[in-house]
């Protein structure tokens, strides 16, 4: 009896798509419990850590460097989420086995994944936030806040996850995609022009973040929280955008396949 | 066989001799097995160091020979602070998972030497992540420094420290996990909260005080001292609180690894 209701039950449609995204986002929540409240300690400890530790490092600075470096903290709160928490996430649920459990549930095989990107944009936008409030007040600096910002933190957040998760669902070794990450994270903290002028690095540095994602996300976030630091948000914005599609397209193509 | 079994027995476990044989075997016995995790760790901590002083000379506008020779010395001093605070306790860890551990406490060997062999082990990966990064800097940021005697007696006594509060930690805990989670705490507090690559006078005065006590800033001058002008002002100071606290390390090491399960 049950069962025929089952199988007659309608199983596409935006409300059966909702359905889905609704309990996959419980699921979601439910099976990381401990992981979540790691990753929320974590991006606080880190985002109030970064904010001190950059006071420490440069003593006085003069107010305009203040304002980019202010403006640049959401963005580095960001990328960590995206890019380090998001495929410890999917590699743990490899380990685990619930991957595979994940994907054979009868839901939408994209909804998993959009609940997996809202988990972590709800997440990283408050604890970016609260980062952002506490260096502002770390360097006595004073931001233009425009309506922009949660477009723009969100798209940020958005790209960062959706390439995060690709890499991490298209590279088969769990240490590979490790190793990769921990290389993002030293890469972005040390040498990425997100807290400091792009035009501070040698030519081939420059080039190379035109076209990585980090240097934009924080041009275009930067854009919404001062007047005139931010330059070409425009191009930033297209790749941006650019580097979503790129993430989900991954993602589609390794989801979708039947294995 | 009977004969031969008497034979070892029967031998001299006591006196240097046996002391410095032990720890010549076990040196080769802990570089042997981690031949193959040794050489990862010690190009990790290189990049680590030189990483680090390019990436943050990136900060400054114009950078002063001062603070550029500051933060290049501080760099090589905290890739030889991170290989006894940072990566010995990884490897002792990493040791407890692989099941070694109790291993090569079993073997017939003096504890002491044991310990000794693990300092040395550090010195492997610490001193050639120190000297790379001291080169790297100076090749990106053009540093004036002179060493001077005093560089040994610095780098052994920092390195020792070092290795001694890393490894007290690594042993008296079981947990791996946990022992791991601690070595990424200190990690952060060093690079961050630690100053060795920026003066002591851009910290809040709590925090400064709490460094006075603390071995890690002590380090970075002494071995500093070693790098620049030789014993500066005060510099006896650090010299004998790095001291003292190689000697609580040692003492606490030697009870934890003294104790009979």
């Amino acid at each position: 009896m049950t069962g025929t209701t089952m199988e007659t039950s309608l199983r596409r449609g935006w409300g059966y798509w909702w359905a889905s995204y609704v309990s996959m986002i419980r699921w979601v929540l439910i099976q990381q419990k401990v992981l979540f409240a790691g990753i929320i300690f974590t991006q606080i400890l880190l985002g109030i850590g970064a904010a001190i530790m950059y006071k420490f490092y440069l003593g006085s600075l003069d107010p305009l460097a203040a304002t980019f470096l202010v403006s640049g903290i959401p963005a580095l709160s960001l990328i960590p989420v995206g890019f380090v928490m998001v495929p410890i996430l999917v590699i743990q649920e490899k380990a685990r086995g619930t991957y595979d459990f994940t994907w054979s549930l009868p839901v939408p095989r994209l909804a998993p994944v959009a609940a997996t990107f809202t988990v972590f944009t709800f997440i990283a936008m408050p604890i970016a936030a609260l980062s952002t409030f506490l260096a502002a007040w770390q360097f006595d600096v004073t931001l233009e806040i425009s309506w922009a910002v949660v477009p723009f933190a969100f798209l940020a957040s958005l790209m960062a996850s959706s390439v995060g998760y690709g890499m991490a669902v298209a590279i088969p070794e769990p240490r590979m995609t490790n190793l990769i990450t921990n290389v993002v994270i030293f890469l972005v903290l040390l040498f990425s022009p997100i807290v400091i002028p792009i035009e501070r690095f040698p030519d081939w540095a420059e080039t190379a973040h035109r076209v990585l994602p980090f240097f934009h996300m924080s041009n275009l976030i930067r854009s919404s929280l001062t007047e005139g630091l931010a330059a070409n948000v425009a191009a930033s914005l297209i790749i941006l955008i650019a580097w979503t599609v790129v993430g989900w397209a991954v993602v589609a193509r390794v989801v979708g396949k039947r294995g | 066989m009977t004969g031969a079994r008497v034979a070892v027995l029967g031998a001299v476990r006591s006196g240097p001799s046996y002391w410095f044989e032990s720890l010549g075997a076990m040196l080769r016995w802990y570089l042997t097995s981690m031949r193959l995790l040794l050489p990862v760790f010690v190009v990790v901590q290189m990049l680590i160091a030189s990483g680090f002083s390019v990436g943050i000379s990136f900060f400054f506008e114009e950078i002063t020979s001062e603070a550029a020779l500051f933060l290049g010395t501080g760099a090589s001093i905290i890739a030889l602070i991170l290989a006894g605070v940072v990566v010995a306790p990884q490897l002792i860890a990493s040791e407890k998972d692989a099941g070694t551990y109790d291993f090569s406490w079993s073997l017939p060997v003096p504890r002491s030497a044991n310990v000794t062999a693990w300092v040395m082990l550090n010195a492997v990966i610490g001193i050639p992540s120190m000297v790379v990064a001291l080169v790297i800097a100076d090749w990106r940021l053009d540093l004036d420094f002179s060493p001077s005697w005093t560089i040994a007696p610095a780098v052994v006594l920092a390195l020792t420290c070092g290795t001694l509060i890393g490894s007290a930690v690594a042993h008296a805990i079981d947990r791996t996990s946990i022992t791991q989670l601690i070595s990424q705490v200190f990690a952060f507090g060093i690079l961050g909260f630690t100053p060795i690559t920026y003066p002591i006078e851009n910290l809040p005065t709590w925090l400064e005080s709490v460094h006075r006590v603390l071995p890690f800033y002590h380090m970075g001058v002494i071995v500093r001292g070693g790098l620049t002008d030789g014993p500066g002002e005060g510099i006896w100071a650090s010299y004998g609180i790095v001291f003292g606290w190689t000697l609580a390390a040692a003492v606490a090491t030697a009870l934890v690894v003294g104790r009979r399960r």
